[in-house]
């Protein structure tokens, strides 16, 4: 069931090299990194539409590429299924032939079977006689992935499967393409740049940073550990700090930040322990810190560690939450420019507290929403 | 007179239609080549590809009868062992004409094959087409109008061919004397009824062959 895909590849172009080595047990591999990090050019190689200069691409035990041993199985013999990033439908064939595309060598009759068989999966029956400049951007992703899948892939590579969509379609269809891959079963490799879409696609993200791999980890390790503030800044975190150490063991650090000591859990497996007096950087979660309500009288310690006080200098309306610039009560200047933190609340939350009013707050960050990133 | 008006342009719609066929068959698949593969000499054979639309008919006339003339590097051997040689026959009339209209169909493929999307045909390569395979039912197929436009421009300049047949067929009434060589006759002796007819045919066939290639032309684009 669980197609492991090793990549190792390099490949230099002028002012560009691609150096490469990650590896995923089956499922979703999200490629994920800005644009022009070497994520579509990894496909065209797992594809074997560019040849690397050296490395080796193993799918499912089959070695599709060895530079060393001298192998290299051209594109038509590969079995990967390509969805390019504007979908590459053939205009002047039908629905039902640009599917049936790369079954030319079966029986007829088998053709036809299969052809119906992924229309209907992909919910596309009906549909058979259109030509792609007729179909919506929704369907036209659907025959793309249809046309890759009919011819039962080994490994399906997918270029930026939803940047072709208008927003409202986007979030739709990310759950139907989850839904669609998982069903399917077949090992996939997906390119993104936007970190929402390789969570809610990838079981493992590999981070790409000009030609290199920053970080491959299971999806959940990477949202909650990113490796160092490169990841961190990759994926775009919010609120990325910089404090010195006070003490590090292998479950806690304590470190100094804007004159306030604050706790924060240390990785036990990454054994991650910083001299004091290093410098450390660490990442808090805009949506985990807590105001301390007033109502309620002092801050029960029990309940809320790293307290902190400071004034909402701004404030950004989202719809269905609310950003708030945070400067803290603290000598010097503060860590983001106006602000030292940034803080997401509900809605809801803003109106009973009415934060439009009163700018004035204690607030606490679990020991546990405190990230540090290894230098 | 009839007559040679008649031969004349028998000759001139044979010579075209045929340069043409030999155009589709040499100049499509070279086009291909330039357009999509990078090889040694690529700007060699395109530049002698593109010289006969820049040279006076004459000049590249000339380079056909030192190829292909009785004493030319391809034409003696050939002279010698069968005593037959191309030169002044309206076969020489075709070779000149389809030198002539290469560049036209060439450079206008080309440019319809540059234009189709390489991700087209990488699709086709990943579900297991050969590269001749795509060339057939993807990258020409999606080129198809901006090579019927060339096809036309290149059936165009083989009807209007004057200088290079000239050099290579020479001008014999009813042999090699296609359209334009017969109104060049027909000025000089002061036919100048015949050559009026002559060139009224021209221009209108010429107009007609032009509106084809610019409808062709506007739905490629």
């Amino acid at each position: 069931m669980s197609a492991r895909l090793d990549v190792r590849l390099v490949k230099r172009l002028p002012g560009f090299t691609l150096d490469v080595d990650w590896s995923a047990d089956g499922g979703v591999a999200a490629l994920f990194g800005p644009s022009g990090s070497g994520k579509t050019l990894t496909l065209q190689c797992l594809a074997g539409l560019l040849r690397p200069d050296a490395g080796r691409i193993v799918v499912d035990g089959r070695v599709l590429f060895d530079a060393a041993a001298g192998a290299d199985v051209p594109p038509q013999a590969r079995r990967v299924g390509y969805v390019f990033q504007g979908y590459a439908l053939f205009p002047h064939l039908t629905v039902e032939d640009n599917v049936g595309f790369g079954l030319c060598d079966r029986p007829r009759d088998e053709r036809a079977r299969r052809v119906a068989d992924v229309l209907a999966r992909l919910g596309l029956t009906g549909l058979e006689r259109r030509r792609p400049a007729e179909l919506s951007g929704g369907q036209r992703q659907r025959v793309a992935l249809g046309r890759a899948l009919a011819i039962d892939p080994a490994l399906l590579l997918l270029d930026e499967p939803l940047s072709a969509l208008d927003a409202p379609l986007r979030s739709t269809l990310r759950a139907e393409l989850r839904a669609i891959l998982s069903e399917w079963g077949t090992a996939a490799v997906v390119v993104t740049h936007d970190f929402s879409e390789a969570y809610r696609l990838g079981d493992r993200i590999v981070v790409y940073e000009n030609g290199r791999v920053v970080q491959a980890a299971p999806r959940a390790e990477l949202l909650w550990q990113p490796a160092s503030e490169t990841v961190a800044r990759i994926m775009a975190i919010p609120n990325v700090l910089h404090g010195t150490v006070v003490k590090a063991s292998p479950d806690r650090i304590q470190l100094r930040w804007r004159g306030y000591l604050l706790e924060a859990v240390n990785s036990p497996t990454r054994s991650y322990l910083p001299p004091p007096e290093a410098p450390i950087a660490f990442f808090i979660r805009p949506e985990y810190v807590r105001l301390v309500r007033k109502d309620r009288g002092p801050a029960d310690p029990q309940h809320h560690m790293n307290l902190m006080r400071g004034v909402v200098v701004a404030d950004e309306d989202f719809g269905t939450t609310w950003t708030l610039r945070i400067r803290l009560d603290a000598p010097g200047e503060p860590a983001q420019g106006t602000h030292d933190l940034e803080v997401e609340v509900p809605h809801l939350v803003y109106e009973i507290l009415e934060i439009d009013r009163d700018r004035h707050w204690e607030f606490s960050i679990h020991r546990g929403s405190i990230h540090v990133l290894p230098a | 007179m009839s007559d040679e008006i008649l031969s004349a342009l028998s000759l001139s719609v044979r010579v075209a239609v045929l340069a043409t066929l030999a155009n589709a068959v040499v100049g499509i698949p070279l086009a291909y080549v330039l357009a999509r593969r990078r090889f040694r000499g690529r700007a060699l054979v395109d530049l002698l590809v593109t010289l006969p639309l820049i040279l006076p008919p004459t000049v590249t006339g000339y380079y056909l009868i030192v190829l292909l003339g009785r004493r030319g590097w391809l034409g003696a051997p050939v002279y010698a062992a069968t005593g037959w040689s191309i030169a002044f026959t309206w076969y020489a009339a075709v070779v000149a004409a389809t030198i002539m209209a290469l560049p036209l169909l060439v450079r206008t493929a080309r440019a319809a094959i540059d234009s189709v999307d390489r991700e087209l045909e990488q699709a086709a390569y990943t579900l297991g087409r050969s590269e001749w395979r795509t060339a057939l039912e993807v990258t020409l197929p999606l080129a198809r109008r901006g090579i019927l436009a060339g096809l036309v421009l290149a059936f165009a300049r083989a009807l209007g061919e004057f200088g290079a047949t000239l050099m290579l067929a020479g001008n014999i009434p009813g042999k090699t004397a296609t359209v334009p060589l017969a109104i060049y006759t027909a000025v000089q002796t002061g036919e100048e009824q015949a050559a009026l007819v002559l060139v009224a045919l021209l221009t209108v066939l010429s107009c007609a062959v032009l509106v084809a290639a610019n409808r062709l032309g506007a739905r490629a684009a």
